[in-house]
This record gives C-alpha cells, structure tokens and sequence, in this order.
C-alpha cells in the first residue's frame, strides 16, 4: 500500500514540468526560441509571470522574464533596460563583456542552465535571455515587502536594544553582522524544502565553536527532506536530539542581542528565511531562565532576580500539587490558624482537592488560550470573564475554594516569570501529571514525579552537551553564571563545553578601581 | 557494556546517600542501644571500616584496572571458586537492596501512609530508580548532583532548626563504662561505612581515576559528619536512653521543631529527603547488582536486566522480610555480621592472594 502511494507520488512528480526541467541538467538551449517557450511551459498558468522582449543596441533581440512584484521595476528600467535598449555601437563578443560594459547592477550571475534560469526568477531575480547564445544572466534586483524592525512583545526589556528579528533572512542577516564585524562569523547557506526553497543560515564563528559540532548542524540540516518550511519551529522539530521530550533542547530568540552573545560563546544560530525565530544550539535548561537583560543590569540585581526565577519555576512546577498534597494528605503540615481558615473555605466545595485544582488549571489553561486567540476588540471581554466568573462568582457560588484561586493565579504568574515562552509551557504542561501524583500519593507522589523529571533532564543532551551542565556534571568555576550572575570582569572564560576551543572571551583583572587609573 | 564516564566527584555525590539515605533513619536507636551517651562517638570508630574497605576497593581496582570485583574475583581465585564468589556477592547486593528498600517503605507506611499497600510504595521507588539506572551510569551520577546537595541543606537546616531544644549536658558522663560500650555501638554501623566497598563497581567508569581516592575519602567524610550531626542533635534532644525507644529518632526529632508556632511539623520534608536519598541509594546499588549480574553471565548489554532484577529486589523485600520487626531485626544483627564477611573480609583476603599471585609471577 505505501508502495503503491510512493509510486503514485512519483509518478505525479515525473508529469510536472518544473521538475522535469530541473532533471534536465542540460545547459540552455542555442535556440533563443526553445528557451523561451520552455521557460514558459515552467510557469504555464503563472498569472505573475512578466515577459518582455526587446532589441539590445536595436539589433540582438533578447527577453526579460520577471515575477511580478518580486523585483525593483524602478532600478530595473533604470540600470538594466534603458542602458540596453539605447542604441550604441561598442561591440560585444559574450555576455560577460556585456555586463561589464553596460549593465550599472552590482550583483548578476551568468546562467547557462536552464534549471538554474527557472529557480533565479522563483526567488525573485529577473532574468535576460539573449538570442544567438546559450547563456542568460540573472540580475540581482529582489525587492519585496517587508515588516519594519520592532522590539519583540514576548521578550520585551527595560534595558538592552530594543530591535527583534523580522520574517526577512537578508535583514536578520545583516543584523548579526552589524552586532559582529569580524570575518570570522561564518555564515553557511543551505536550501530546504522540496518545494518552498527556504534559504536556511546556520551562522557560527569561526575558532570558536567546535567544528565537529558545526558538521554535526550542517548534517542534520542536509538531512531534512521536507515540502515546506514555515517556520524555525518545523526544522527545530526535525533536528532535535529527543523529540519525546517536553523540553525544548534549542533555544528560539526573537533577539538579536540574545542570538550574538549564544554566537560569542561557541554556540551556531539558524536562521530561517519567514520566521522572525532563530534557533540558537547547544543550549542547557539554564538558557531558558536567563533573560538578556541579566547580563545588562548591575549584577546584583541579576543575580537576585535570578533566583526569584529559580522559586518561581519550582512554583510553578509544584503550587498546585503541593496544595492538593498537603490538602489531602498533610493537613498537619499547616500551621493550625491558617488550616481552620482553609478548612473553613473548603467546607462548603462539592469536589475533592484533586478534583478541584484540575479543573481550576485546565480553566486557566484555557483562558491563556483563549486570550491569544481571541480578536484584540474582543480581548478585554476575557478578562472580565475571567477575573469576575472564574474567581469571584465561581468562590461565591462554592464551586471552588478560595485558597485555590490563589493558588491557580500564583501559578500562573509564576510561570511567566520564564523568559522563554517554550520552556514555560514545558513546566505548565508537566504542571499535570504532578498535580495527578500529588492527588494519589500525595509528598510521596511529588518527590516521585520530580526525580522522574530530573532523571530526564539528566537523560538528555542538545547537540551532544548535557542538559543540566554545568550543575550536573559539576564543573565549579562554570556555576558562576548559573547560581550567580557574575559581574563581567569575573566572566573570563567561555562555558567549558561549547567554547574549550577558545577559552578566554576577554583579558583577566579588568575590575575597575583606583588602581586602574582615574583619579 | 556501560560506555558512560562519571568523575570521581559524580562517584562522591553518589556514595553519600547509599550509606546515609538508610543509616542517619535507624542507625541512631541501634548505636544508642549500646552505647547509651556516648553513642556519637561510635561512627568515628565506624568510619575507620570505610577508610579500610576504600583501601582495599582502590588497591584491588589498581591491580585489575577497568575491572569490576565479579570480573576479578574470576582472575585471582579461578574460574569456578571465582564465580562462586561473584554470586556471593550479587545475592549479597540483592539482599542489601531489598534490606534498603523495605526500612525506606516501613518508614513512609509508618510514619504517614498508613493505609497504603507496602507494594505500591515499594515499586514506585524501585520503578524511577529503575529509569535512572536504564539511562546509565551518567544518568544516575548526574541525578545524584542534582539530588545530594538538596538533601544535604535540608538535613542542616533540620539540625539547626533543633538547636532551641537542644541540652548539650546529655553528652556526660563521657566514657563512663570505658570504650567497650562505642565498640560495641559500633558494629551496626561499621556495616553501613562498609558498603563503601561498592566503589568496587564504579571504578572502572570513573574518568579521573587519580582522584578517585580523594574524593572517596571527601565523600566518607561527609557521611562521618552527617551520622555525627544526627547523633549529637538526637543525643542532646532526647539523651542517650530515649533516643534507643523510637523505631526513628530523627522523625520524632523533627516533630519537636516549632518556630514562632509557624515553622512546625516539618516530618512531611523529612519524608521528602527521605525519597530524594533512598532513591540515590537504590539507584547506585541497582546499578552495581545489574552491572556485575550482567558480568557474571558474560552478557554485551546490562539494560534488559534492568526491569527484572527491580521487581526481584522488590519481591525480596516484600516476601523476604515478613515485618518491620523483622527488618530491624535484621539490620541490627545479621546483615553487619554478612557485610563484614562480604564487603571487608573476604575482599582482604582476595587483595593479599591478588599480591601474592602478582608478586610470585
């Protein structure tokens, strides 16, 4: 059956003429004629497909073919029809030599295959058959619409550059290289996708990311055979060491700032052409609690804030089943004031703690959902839902107790004290089965479910560094910017496993002082 | 068969709750059943069986280098009494995890679940150490990273939590019997520093083998103070005749604790540490009776025995020992005298044939 289902597909394949042309590795054709019309029967039934024939000099006859509103009209009248089209009479014996004295664009390539002519107009460039020779030449004149820089909404600072990447690879590029001038950013161009042709960048630096690391990246890009790529998401799905895990194990970052400190520590980027995403490995479960402010603030403060995110992960993995543990299980836990008060609010709820702290998650769950969803007109009618239904009338009608909805929003701004959106929705999802554990065995239940959770994390690698590194394996001077946020004249040295290579990132003893001058 | 690497620090992480995780719960009433006030003195006398059976593990792993004791045991006394002995040993193992695992049930049955089935609370744990050992040795040494030094702030802050009802006059009168009486108190225990011997096992897969020593010591030093924390905290609590009572000094220790009337009844977080080590604890001997189970049957792969040899372990505990009576039973009497057989004697023995055999080659 699947057989047959691949022979069908293939056969399909064989009857489409884009990929027949593709097949025939042959060079143009002599006949200006042939190309032409082959070219055409490519793009049969292509409304946007431009053809344009005209005279070079008033004598060659030749043709422009162009998708319409992929290129820059202007600058191609300008510099490349108008200068052709005039009469002159320097003679010309090759294209090469015609492009060299006439054509006023910086960037064209010479074409001499047919299949090379078909995926230049597919990707914007306007091509010029000349008739008489088996060569064309693309122009590099690609200009399309695209979203002005702004400041990422789901990675907002109140210190730190305020520019996020956008769907347009050429602009994300260039930003990587504004923030890096050295030639040593290296940045390794391949095409995936049978069909939508995404451009991918896997961007690195050169002496300092391990180079079998970088193999490794490219390796796993070259292997994905896929249709289309829509988005960072998709290839990260497909070049994952663990696609059964609930953590992510690449690092997504609207920011620019965030993808070049992740290139300066031996790490590569991924960008992906229509996706304001990047991918940044390897990354260790640390990554995903550092905000890029921390490292522009005093660090102090960073220090402090993070460990206000370490509590508030552990909040937001365990609130909710600690309280249906100690509920249900270890009422004498309570300080006895604080239990008569709890008591007294559960008195009158018909459901079991377990029962209750479920359905007062999956109701948050689905408000965040619905919030993202929902039309922006329409957004504050969610919150008024929200904030009057599901807390005030639920706790008066006695449906749910009020330590729960304490609880439930605590959680719930806990787990968006993560930076990173993809490993906050691992820890509310895990929120779950832990809530299930703590229902059925209570601190027991818990303290199983969290050293499930660790054995995992200890299981698994990104690009072969061990996600929970540098706490486990330990390696001492690295924790430095894991338990605390050292001040950047500690910060000497690379993390150990993605930058051994390259160990010192600036010159020791810059602690500034009196004896460093000033007065 | 085990490609994984763990550093001599990992190794330290783990061999700290193998011997403390069961030990600091009921070492404590079966130390001050001999030797009365001057029971904190006992796990210093004990701990001179570690620093010996630590000797031995490492000069034996410096004579068969990459070798685990069923692989050398084999080497030095031949093939049959060699094999003989390998499975001396993994029943030995087989014993002591069970023996773990059921003082680790009766606690939490005890103490809270009351109404759950001993094989509920048994097989969970023995399922999750079952997955950390399945991941490899670099699965359970980095999950005891993770692990110990939680455990370790815990049990401090526990102490210090004590310190208010704390009566350091309970101590006296030091050596009022001679030392007989801290002898005495400490053969239980000697056992417990004894399984020390199960480095025997990780050495091979220990990466910076020069350190392994070091770090052996560090980590027998660290259990030293943790069993000596607990005593003295239970000795000036309750006073050597008390402490003998409870079935578990440490969590009627704990109940004592009330701060302000708001930090009290912590047991619950007693539990918690409780899971956190023995798991640890189960994990490291689990690892170390599938690795040389699978050595002892020549297999390429020691991760289908994963599974089986934890639902025997938890078979053996449950069948193997009828009541929590029995279990300290055991603890106090048979299974010191069957650990200084096996984990210090009978490796002695192998050591001097090893040089002899070595020296007359």
């Amino acid at each position: 059956m699947v057989k047959r289902r691949r022979k069908l597909v293939s056969s399909r394949k064989e009857s489409n003429p884009a990929t027949r042309i593709e097949k025939n590795k042959g060079a143009l054709y002599d006949d200006f004629d042939k190309n032409e019309n082959h070219i055409r029967a490519v793009y049969s039934e292509a409304s946007d497909l431009i053809f344009r024939h005209f005279y070079i000099a008033g004598k060659q006859k030749a043709v422009l073919f162009y998708l319409d509103g992929l290129v820059d009209i202007q600058e191609l009248d300008d510099s490349v029809l108008s200068p052709l089209m005039e009469e002159f009479t320097a003679e010309y014996s090759g294209v090469k030599e015609l492009l060299e004295k006439k054509i006023s664009v910086s960037g064209v390539k010479e074409l001499t295959k047919l299949s090379d002519c078909v995926k230049k107009i597919s990707s914007g460039c306007p091509i010029i058959l000349l008739e008489g020779w088996s060569s064309g030449f693309a122009l590099n004149l690609t200009k399309f619409e695209k979203r002005a820089i702004e400041e990422p909404p789901a990675e907002a600072v109140v210190r730190g550059p305020r520019e996020g990447f956008v769907e347009t690879l050429e602009v994300n590029r260039t930003m990587l290289r504004r923030k890096i001038k050295s030639p040593k950013l290296k940045m390794k161009e391949i095409e995936i996708g049978k069909y939508s042709a995404t451009p991918v960048i896997l961007a690195y630096m050169d002496g300092i990311a391990d180079e079998n690391l970088i193999k490794e990246a490219e390796n796993r890009l070259k292997r994905i055979d896929i249709d289309g790529v829509l988005d960072s998401g998709i290839i990260e799905e497909l070049i994952e060491d663990y696609p059964y895990s609930p953590f992510p194990q690449l690092l997504s970052t609207e920011r620019p700032d965030v993808a070049t400190s992740h290139l300066l520590e031996g790490r590569f980027v991924i960008l992906v052409d229509g996706s304001p995403f990047v991918l940044i490995a390897p990354v260790t479960i640390y990554s995903f609690l550092q905000a890029s402010e921390d490292y522009y603030n005093r660090f102090i403060i960073s220090t402090l804030i993070r460990w206000l995110r370490y509590v508030f992960l552990l909040i937001s993995l365990l609130l909710p089943s600690i309280y249906v543990a100690v509920i249900t299980f270890h009422a004498e836990m309570v300080p006895t004031s604080l239990m008569i008060g709890m008591a007294a609010s559960r008195e009158a709820i018909p459901f079991p703690a377990l029962i209750e702290a479920l359905l007062m998650e999956i109701t948050f769950e689905a408000l965040r959902e619905a919030g993202l969803r929902l039309p922006k007109q329409v957004g504050s009618a969610v919150s008024i839902v929200g904030a009057l239904v599901i807390g005030e009338a639920a706790v008066m009608a006695g449906i749910v107790s009020a330590p729960m909805v304490i609880v439930v929003a605590l959680t719930g701004i806990a787990s968006f004290t993560i930076p990173r959106y993809s490993g906050a929705s691992a820890i509310r999802m895990l929120r779950f089965p832990m809530i299930l554990l703590a229902g059925t065995l209570g601190l027991l239940g818990i303290m199983l479910g969290l050293i499930t959770i660790i054995i995992h994390l200890a299981t698994i690698r990104s690009f072969g560094v061990p996600f929970l590194s540098p706490m486990a394996p330990l390696m001492g001077s690295e924790t430095k910017d894991i338990l605390v946020r050292a001040p950047w004249w500690k910060l000497n040295t690379r993390p150990h496993l993605t930058g051994k290579y390259n160990k010192y990132r600036q010159a020791p003893g810059q602690k500034p002082g009196p004896k460093h001058g000033g007065d | 068969m085990e490609t994984g690497k763990i550093s001599a620090s990992q190794m330290a992480f783990m061999m700290y709750p193998v011997v403390i995780a069961t030990g600091i719960v009921i070492i404590p009433s079966i130390t001050a059943n001999y030797a009365a006030q001057d029971m904190w003195l006992s796990p210093i006398l004990a701990s001179l069986m570690g620093v010996l059976v630590i000797f031995i593990a490492l000069k034996l792993h410096q004579l068969y280098p990459g070798h685990t004791i069923i692989e050398y045991s084999v080497s030095i006394i031949g093939k049959v009494p060699g094999k003989l002995l390998g499975f001396i040993y993994l029943y030995f193992y087989l014993l002591m995890n069970a023996g773990g695992t059921r003082i680790y049930a009766d606690f939490v049955t005890g103490a809270f679940f009351k109404e759950t089935p001993l094989f509920v609370i048994l097989s969970t744990i023995m399922l999750v150490s079952s997955f950390a050992v399945r991941g490899g040795i670099e699965v359970v040494g980095r999950s005891a990273e993770m692990i110990v030094p939680f455990y370790v702030i815990i049990l401090t802050i526990l102490c210090f939590l004590l310190v208010a009802d704390l009566n350091p006059k309970n101590i006296f009168p030091i050596l009022s019997d001679g030392l007989m009486p801290s002898i005495k108190g400490a053969y239980t225990p000697q056992s417990w520093f004894a399984e020390f011997f199960l480095i025997a096992f990780l050495l091979p897969y220990v990466k910076d083998i020069q350190k392994a020593g070091k770090w052996s010591m560090i980590s027998l030093g660290a259990v030293l103070l943790g069993f000596l924390a607990t005593n003295l905290s239970l000795l000036f609590l309750f006073g050597g005749e008390l402490t003998e009572r409870f079935n578990y000094p440490l969590l009627d220790a704990v109940r004592y604790i009330s701060i302000a009337e708001f930090i009290q009844h912590l047991e619950s977080l007693v539990m918690a540490i409780w899971v956190a080590g023995t798991f640890v604890k189960l994990a490291v001997v689990h690892f170390a009776l599938v690795i040389g189970t699978a050595q002892w049957l020549n297999l390429s792969d020691y991760k289908p025995l994963v599974f089986p040899l934890g639902f025997l372990t938890v078979l053996v505990s449950i069948w193997g020992i009828s009541s929590e009576m029995e279990s300290a039973h055991y603890s106090g009497t048979i299974f010191p005298s069957f650990s200084l057989v096996v984990q210090t004697i009978i490796p002695l023995l192998l050591l001097v044939i090893a040089i002899l055999r070595k020296k007359h080659h």
